[in-house]
């Protein structure tokens, strides 16, 4: 029999029963959009969540922080082989200063967090600028978007406390002072942690102001000055071999967690943003997995109502099948024609679960996130977008593997009892 | 063309661990030549049905063998019986068998369907053949909406359709009024003068039986010639 007579056979004897293969198909359709719906709660969380893991970080960042050995430090000709590594776009060096800056700021007083660096490295890495030029020499620096923060008098802050949208009015008032700062001179004094005495003096030029971090809540009040100026702070603090912080920054994500492991292997003390998504992605593998086996639950439940049908099926048409087997048609071909039929109930059940699912989900993202901030009296975060159910096209190939290969195991049996009737006792019937 | 050696099947009746045999055919020889019409005669039980569901591949025979046009029947799977079916026989039941789904045009292009022919070629027959069996105005008709001559005119048809060399009947008459009996015995030896096709007809009814060449008469599952009307 060709093929397209099978399927216009099929579709024959479905349309003679337009009602029970409707339930059937909507039963399929429940419990394959039940599962979908069920799995894509748990992909939704773990979505929002990574993209907040995500958003908080600068994902192409890996943090080293020593390597295996006697003083664990890491050497300069270790940093320049890393240096060399494939898919990495650059290493910056900060060394560390054992103290706080106080800055004068003309007659004004503030303060800052002084940072010895490879600017131009910086640059490459991720360093941004909102206004100015970068540092032509050592005596140039850049500070940090909420230095100007820092230089906001008692009577300012006292305006601020009175205003009703306080965070609008620091960022208008110390606006007003980062607007002028480029190019203004400034004097730090690198002050002991622990004698609060001023160890060290330097006297910088601001040549530029760093971009806004991207989160609110995060200051960057930040001096970034160049390397060569803190041999002059670490002899005032005796110190010969300072504390470096030191980043590898990937060209991609993508190779971020290879070169992760390849450091790793190399016995550097490293930690990166794969690090925590790595344990943060088996609890949600681990999740998602129990939601799509209870989900499975409702796909097997359905797959009830496909084996009454094709059950029915077959006993209504034993004449039919007894008449087929007499002219010639082999046992094969009437399991096929069954099989196809419960396999097009499942497919036709899945395609419309698939449909309901991604409305239902575009709905569900957009109806809970409002419930769940109006029932906390509060306003969605602008910044924050909540994924309550996410679709992968994963999921979809899931689900649609579970409910058509529950589908075909629902008209196995059927099929093969359609296979093993007995002709004549099938045409002695009518 | 037909050759039936030594056939022998017995049925088994009563609850399992306790059943009996029955004896229902006994050592049953039959020779039927390319283009015959042959009888087989017998009252109710006598194993005339049985003997045709063995012939048909509908059943396994006990002992013995089914030669049909060289090929044995006897051993063969249930898929080498069904494709046996669908290239040499054609079937006429005394109940018609049509499928209720199907209009006559439908039942009819069936067995071609199972052939694998493709749609142009089965308009083409299916349509020649309704107009030699005079179905051509019901062609669409469902089987609940035709008479019962239709009904086995059209069921004639399916049987033809996929030029079989043999047509099995079984009591083709039983269902039908006297007058519509001689219209479907009149075509059946059309069939069998204009295409040379091999009829084996099982019936109860001395009138059906004259139509054909040869008679077999069955008593308690024995097989005995008893008439030769054609040289």
């Amino acid at each position: 029999m060709l093929a397209k007579d099978q399927r216009e056979f099929i579709s024959q004897h479905m349309k003679r029963n337009k009602l029970r293969v409707f339930m059937t198909i909507l039963a399929a359709a429940m419990g394959c959009a039940f599962l979908i719906i069920l799995a894509s709660v748990g992909f939704g969380l773990h979505k929002t969540i990574q993209d907040e893991v995500l958003s908080n970080r600068i994902v192409t960042e890996i943090e080293l922080a020593g390597k295996e050995g006697a003083d664990e430090r890491v050497t300069p000709e270790e940093v320049d082989a890393i240096r060399k590594m494939e898919h990495v776009k650059t290493v910056v060096e900060r060394v560390m200063v054992p103290g706080s800056a106080t800055v004068k700021l003309g007659e004004k007083e503030g303060y800052g967090e002084l940072v010895y660096t490879d600017l131009a490295a910086e640059q490459l890495a991720n360093l941004a600028l909102d206004s100015g030029k970068m540092p032509a020499s050592s005596e140039e620096v850049i500070v940090g978007y909420q230095f100007a923060n820092s230089f906001l008098t008692e009577e300012q802050y006292k305006e601020i406390e009175a205003a009703d949208d306080y965070l609008a009015k620091e960022t208008e008032l110390a606006q007003a002072i980062r607007d002028k700062l480029v190019g203004q001179t400034i004097t730090v004094d690198v002050v002991d942690y622990e004698t609060n005495e001023v160890r060290a003096t330097q006297t910088y030029t601001i040549s530029g102001i760093a971009k806004k971090p991207g989160r609110d809540w995060y200051y960057d009040q930040k001096i970034y000055a160049d390397t060569s100026k803190s041999s002059e702070v670490l002899a005032a603090f005796d110190i010969e071999a300072p504390d470096r912080s030191i980043t590898v920054h990937a060209t991609d994500f993508q190779y971020v967690e290879d070169l992760t492991n390849s450091l790793k292997d190399q016995g550097f003390y490293v930690y990166s943003v794969t690090e925590e998504l790595g344990e943060m992605n088996m609890l949600f593998t681990a999740i998602q997995i129990g939601l799509v086996i209870v989900g499975t639950v409702a796909v097997l439940i359905a797959s009830i109502g496909i084996f009454n049908t094709m059950t029915m099926a077959v006993t209504e048409r034993t004449r039919e099948i007894g008449i087929m087997k007499a002219i010639g048609a082999p046992p094969s071909l009437i399991q096929r024609l069954f099989l196809l039929e419960s396999t097009l109930i499942g497919l036709i059940g899945t395609v419309i679960a698939v449909a309901v699912s991604y409305a239902l989900s575009f709905v569900v993202n957009i109806v809970v996130p409002i419930i769940v901030f109006g029932s906390i009296n509060e306003e969605a975060p602008t910044d924050m977008t909540i994924t309550v159910s996410y679709i992968p096209w994963q999921l979809v190939l899931i689900a649609a593997v579970i409910s058509v290969g529950v589908a075909v195991l629902s008209g196995w049996r059927p099929a093969r009892k359609a296979t093993s009737i007995d002709v004549i006792q099938a045409l002695k019937e009518f | 063309m037909i050759l039936i050696s030594e056939l022998n099947h017995t049925f088994k009746i009563g609850k399992k661990g306790q059943e009996k045999d029955i004896p229902v055919l006994r050592n049953v020889n039959l020779d039927v030549a390319k283009g015959e019409i042959v009888a087989i005669l017998g009252k109710s039980g006598s194993g005339k049905s049985t003997l045709l569901n063995l012939l048909a591949g509908f059943m396994t025979p006990e002992s013995g063998s089914i030669q049909v046009n060289g090929e044995e029947l006897v051993g063969k799977t249930e898929t080498e019986k069904a494709n046996f079916r669908l290239q040499n026989y054609g079937f006429i039941f005394q109940s018609f068998q049509l499928m209720p789904g199907l209009t006559a045009f439908e039942n009819i292009e069936l067995p071609l369907k199972l052939q694998g022919v493709g749609k142009q070629q089965r308009m083409i027959r299916v349509k020649e053949l309704l107009q030699q069996v005079g179905l051509t105005d019901v062609s669409d008709h469902y089987p609940n909406e035709l008479s019962g001559g239709q009904q086995q005119r059209v069921s004639i048809a399916r049987a033809l359709i996929g030029r079989p060399s043999i047509l099995l009947a079984d009591e083709p008459t039983g269902s039908l009024d006297s007058e519509t009996e001689q219209e479907i015995l009149q075509l059946i030896q059309l069939l069998n003068h204009h295409y040379g096709i091999t009829f084996v007809i099982i019936t109860h009814d001395e009138e059906v039986a004259r139509t054909a060449h040869r008679q077999y008469r069955m008593h308690d599952g024995a097989i005995q010639e008893e008439m030769h009307y054609v040289s």
